[in-house]
């Protein structure tokens, strides 16, 4: 048998391992997004969590060293996938067009490299707007904290901002929504009934996510931070 | 009576696997809607040669469907506009008078041009020559009814079985793969008791002799199974990689 | 030339085993030393090399297609006979072996088909052992249907690819020993000669089609299975490649052609819609076991059909044979189509079709049953014809579908010259003047699997181990520069008509003097018909293209001016055959009832011409193997 190195570098172990990390990313947006709506709980609940997240320590350097290798891994995958494709066919069609049918072929699924670079290009300005933006602190109970929510509320009432992010989760609706139901056929899902059920839950599973996401945004930016479903 | 038709052509030449491509252009006056596709482009040789040009060079064999010999684009659909069929069973009723029709062969670094609409595809013969048989000599098999198959894994061994090597597939798929040819045979085989027995080794070589040849991954557009003249399931290349998986676990 | 058919003697069911048994044996380390070149890559050439390398020879397989999984053989619907006698309805290996030769109408060689009948049942052993899929009952055995008008059940299919099925086991087994490297694989390659050294075969020249290079072989055997001929109609069931170029020219260099007359047509087709046609395309006879083929008794009846009434139909089949009714055997359901025709009461645009119809079997059993039966055969005619079967009686002609006749064999599967071999639809074979359905196959896979790695030993036991003599010899020079100066030759005439035209005339001489029907007046004009077209062929045809290319039209114009020669050897035999036999009818040999009337006193003899030069006119010598039952007593067929 090959060596789990071949295995993993095969066109097969190549799109196991995309649905696989796919999954996983998936999995910890769900978590982020749950943890984002703390913003919505009661006052400070939204700090209390990100400061309970910091706290951890080693374990959470080992957490996001996970998660950034997830992310690496999807994303190198996703972009060698694509350069193979040039080099499988360097001359392309003068026309070409899709038969239909049982064919997967939609905007989400063609456009998954282009949505898939915006999001990574995101996830660094991501990474820097908030983990690496300016350290306002507040008292928690007598404990000094990060004031992260204040730190979001006032990125969200930037309308460039706001809307910058509302663009690029809309556009991962697209990623998410051929994604979630590639990765499962990568690991083997057959076609047939079930299939159509996990597209048709892709779907929606990727719109909600999504429409999780921009909420928070959304809502900051239209109430300029003092909505009342923000507590204070 | 039948209908004459114009039709406007717009097909590939190119002289050999090194020289350059273009496209000519030719509009055929009178074709009549019974004929096949493959028929109208005999009609444009005969017209070709007999004006003193060269005809353009394209691959058919049985013309009913099943040798998988033609393997033409046709206005950018592996096979033309009509599900389950081979371009030799598109027939020009399927056109009207004024149609214009673009024809270029598949386009795949694995299936290098070898004249005009001719590709060399003996990538598919090399997959097939890493794993895709039983090892069984002549002579040596047990009575035929030894083992009971159920009929239910006959008939879907059957349904991978029938594909005709035509490589739409591999024509269509936007990242020029060949997962769904090298997956039917693999689901074929390792659903049956006799293709069992060397499944692991199987699967491991065809996959790895599918990335020697230079074809690209398998995104999942499944549009292999919308222009595969047989209609094979991509559920083929979930076989494969489930079974990819388990002999890659197995270890041994 | 002597004919000697070398077959053992004893009785009929020891012989083969007799054989195994005296034949001489190769040992394995000098196998390494033989290279065997087998040209084909159909059931029997893709069996054979494989089996060969299995052995331990070395094999080079040439195939003109770009992939040896092209071969005809593929394009088989039916099924596969074997006498396993699973369903228990009394079949064995002597009733398969009586109802082919009885089915050949007593033109085979008894003990050619007596080993095809013992040898069927290990053919399916194997492709079960290869992972071919036929169809199982539901309890996981393997499902067997009556066939071609059989009275037990004995074919074995794989829905309506079984031809497929087989041919990718035969493939896939071919292609693991390309892998092992005991087989040399040569797709693209056209053989073009045949090279004989001392009187026996060693080696072949090919025509590299993507280069247009020619090449030389050598080897110490060599195998043609290069399939039939039914391409000289230009319209056929036939795939567009298959043509007899291998095999002919084999006869040119000292191969007995054998009964070339022998074709067999097959009574279901999709008609010819128009001049383009290049194909004809073929629907299982299975659909005559509900379908009703009439035509309308007044000539010229342009109604709709379904608004003929019921007492202006002619049910010709059912009128004329009572008992078989719509079942008779292919060769009288042709050729009584051919006579309604003939009498002006064809229908559809060209006149050239008789209605099959399915109105009573739907009223009968209902839609459904009938499209779960014939479903595919009717989606296959409707995307065909553009009409819907169900609302409209299909049209069907018959069409040519395979040639009994061809390279003469001994037992031993080896031709005349020694050390080249001719294996399936490629040898004269085991079919006698007609071939019963589902029988093609299995005498394919018997050749290549079970006879040849046989017999081919007995041959090379004989020779000296590795002798070369090396390409460079003049027989490879010579052979090559004949073939080069063909090629030549035609693309310098640069004529006014194209390739398709010439064979397009060819095939309608051939089909209208040499088709389902025959006699004396219009063979001899077939004959000069077809000699002033060849001589027009060699100073007007038009090929285009350059020699060292991709060059289809000049592979083509090869295989016609090949194809002009053979028809008038078809002609020739059939005018030599005063009688009628299977698909061979003479309009003079008839009973009363218009059957045909073989004539065992004068004609059972396999006629194996051997070629003596072409001037003008085919020059050929006739020398007949006398075929002689001692285990089966000869009969009039009948069916009515």
């Amino acid at each position: 048998m090959p060596s789990l190195i071949k295995a993993l570098n095969s066109q097969v172990g190549r799109k196991i391992m995309t649905g696989i990390t796919g999954i996983g990313l998936m999995l910890f947006l769900i978590g982020h997004l749950a943890g984002n709506f703390s913003i919505f709980g009661e006052a400070e609940a939204f700090n209390k969590y990100t400061h309970t997240l910091e706290s951890l320590g080693p374990l959470l350097y080992l957490i996001e060293a996970g998660l950034a290798f997830f992310f690496l891994y999807h994303a190198i995958l996703g972009i060698s996938i694509w350069r193979q494709r040039k080099k499988a066919r360097p001359e392309g069609y003068d026309t070409y067009r899709t038969k239909g049918g049982p064919s997967h072929q939609t905007l989400a699924s063609k456009s998954m490299i282009y949505t898939g670079i915006i999001i990574l290009v995101f996830l660094v300005l991501h990474i820097w707007h908030f983990k690496f933006g300016p350290s306002y602190t507040t008292m928690v109970d007598g404990t000094e904290m990060r004031d992260l929510r204040r730190l979001v509320i006032e990125e969200f009432t930037n309308p460039l901002v706001a809307f910058g992010y509302i663009g690029v989760l809309a556009l991962a609706i697209l990623h998410l929504a051929h994604g979630a139901w590639s990765a499962f056929t990568s690991l083997g899902m057959k076609h047939g009934e079930t299939s159509k059920k996990v597209q048709f839950g892709a779907y929606i599973f990727a719109i909600v996510l999504m429409l999780g996401f921009i909420f928070i945004p959304l809502y900051i930016f239209l109430t300029g931070g003092e909505g009342s479903l923000i507590a204070y | 009576m039948s209908k004459e038709m114009t039709i406007h052509l717009k097909y590939w030449k190119q002289n050999g696997p090194n020289a350059k491509g273009y496209f000519e252009e030719y509009t055929l006056d009178s074709v009549n809607e019974h004929m096949s596709f493959l028929e109208m482009l005999d009609v444009l040789n005969e017209e070709l040669m007999l004006a003193g040009k060269e005809p353009v060079e394209f691959d058919y064999d049985c013309r009913e469907g099943i040798c998988g010999s033609c393997n033409l684009v046709i206005n950018g659909q592996a096979h033309g506009p009509k599900e389950r069929v081979a371009a030799c069973q598109l027939h020009m009723r399927n056109y009207s008078d004024g149609d214009h029709i673009t024809i270029e062969p598949p386009r795949a670094a694995a299936f290098p041009v070898i004249k005009d609409l001719v590709v060399d595809r003996n990538a598919f013969d090399r997959i097939i020559e890493a794993g895709g048989y039983v090892s069984v000599k002549t002579g040596s098999a047990p009575e035929a009814n030894a083992i009971p198959i159920e009929k239910e894994d006959a008939d879907t061994a059957f349904d991978y079985a029938t594909c005709i090597g035509c490589g739409a597939c591999v024509a269509a798929c936007p990242n020029a793969s060949a997962s769904l040819f090298t997956g039917a045979k693999i689901a074929h085989l390792n659903k049956l008791p006799q293709g069992e027995v060397e499944r692991k080794n199987r699967v491991v070589a065809m996959v790895d002799q599918m990335k020697e040849e230079g074809f690209g991954d398998c995104s999942n557009y499944a549009e292999c199974e919308a222009v595969c003249p047989v209609g094979i399931s991509i559920s083929a290349i979930a076989e494969m990689r489930r079974d990819y998986m388990k002999a890659v676990m197995s270890g041994d | 030339m002597k004919l000697d058919s070398k077959v053992p003697g004893g009785p009929l069911q020891e012989k083969w085993d007799k054989h195994i048994k005296d034949i001489n044996l190769v040992a394995p380390n000098n196998k390494r030393k033989f290279e065997i070149i087998v040209v084909g890559t159909g059931l029997a050439g893709g069996a054979a090399a494989a089996s060969f390398a299995e052995l331990g020879y070395n094999v080079r397989s040439f195939c003109i297609q770009d992939s040896a999984r092209r071969a005809h053989s593929i394009a088989a619907q039916g099924g596969i006979n074997a006498a396993k006698n699973y369903p228990n309805d009394g079949d064995s290996i002597w009733r398969l072996f009586y109802d082919t030769i009885k089915g050949g109408d007593y033109r085979s060689r008894e003990a050619n088909v007596y080993r095809l009948a013992q040898v069927s049942n290990e053919i399916i052993d194997q492709a079960v052992a290869q992972g071919v899929p036929f169809a199982r009952e539901y309890g996981g055995t393997l499902a067997n249907r009556s066939f071609g008008g059989a009275q037990v059940s004995r074919t074995f299919y794989a829905r309506g690819q079984t031809g497929q099925q087989l041919l990718l086991g035969a493939y896939q087994a071919m292609m693991r020993q390309v892998h092992s490297g005991k087989i040399k694989y040569h797709p693209r390659h056209e053989m073009l000669d045949v090279v004989v050294i001392d009187g026996q075969a060693r080696g072949i020249i090919t025509r590299d089609l993507v280069s247009g290079e020619l090449c030389r072989w050598e080897a110490d055997a060599v195998v043609l299975a290069t399939g039939g001929y039914g391409n000289v109609f230009y319209l056929s069931t036939n795939a567009k490649n298959s043509n007899v170029t291998a095999a002919w020219r084999a006869h040119k260099r000292g191969a007995a052609f054998a009964n070339p007359c022998y074709v067999q047509v097959h009574p279901t087709c999709i008609p010819v819609s128009g001049d383009y046609q290049s194909k004809l395309t073929l629907m299982s006879e299975s659909l005559r076991n509900d379908g009703r083929v009439w035509v309308p008794r007044k000539k010229g009846d342009d109604r709709h059909p379904n608004d003929i009434p019921e007492d202006e139909r002619y049910y010709y089949l059912e009128e004329r044979y009572p008992s078989f009714g719509n079942l008779v055997p292919r060769d009288v359901a042709s050729r009584n189509a051919k006579m309604v025709c003939d009498d002006g009461l064809g229908v559809g645009e060209t006149g050239l079709a008789v209605y099959l119809d399915f109105r009573d079997a739907i009223k009968r059993d209902g839609k459904d049953t009938i499209s779960a039966k014939y479903g595919n055969l009717f989606e296959m005619y409707e995307n065909i014809t553009g009409e819907n079967p169900y609302e409209r009686p299909m049209r069907i002609y018959p069409a040519v579908h395979y040639t009994m006749g061809g390279l003469w064999v001994d037992y031993n599967l080896e031709t005349t010259i020694p050390g080249l071999f001719a294996a399936g639809e490629a040898n004269f074979s085991d079919h006698g003047a007609n071939r019963l359905g589902a029988s093609a196959l299995m005498q394919g896979l018997s050749d290549g699997y079970f006879v040849l790695p046989y017999t081919i030993g007995d041959y090379l036991a004989k020779q000296e181990p590795g002798k070369r003599y090396g390409t460079d010899h003049e027989a490879f020079a010579e052979a090559e520069s004949e073939a080069q100066a063909q090629i030549d030759k035609l693309l310098n005439i640069d004529g006014d008509r194209t390739i398709i035209d010439f064979h397009r005339e060819l095939g309608k001489i051939v089909w209208d003097k040499i088709g389902i029907a025959r006699n004396a007046e219009g063979l001899k004009q077939a004959i000069q018909e077809i000699r002033a077209l060849r001589e027009e062929f060699w100073q007007n045809v038009k090929v285009p293209g350059e020699k060292n290319n991709y060059n289809k039209y000049l592979e083509f114009a090869a295989r016609v001016a090949d194809f002009f020669e053979l028809a008038e050897l078809m002609a020739e035999d059939a005018l030599d055959r005063e009688e009628s036999a299977g698909c061979h009818l003479r309009e003079e040999y008839q009973t009363e009832e218009g059957e045909a009337l073989r004539n065992d006193e004068d004609y059972s003899y396999v006629a194996a011409w051997e070629y003596k030069g072409l001037n003008g006119k085919l020059e050929e010598e006739l020398h007949k193997e006398d075929l002689e039952f001692e285990f089966v007593e000869l009969k009039q067929r009948s069916y009515k």
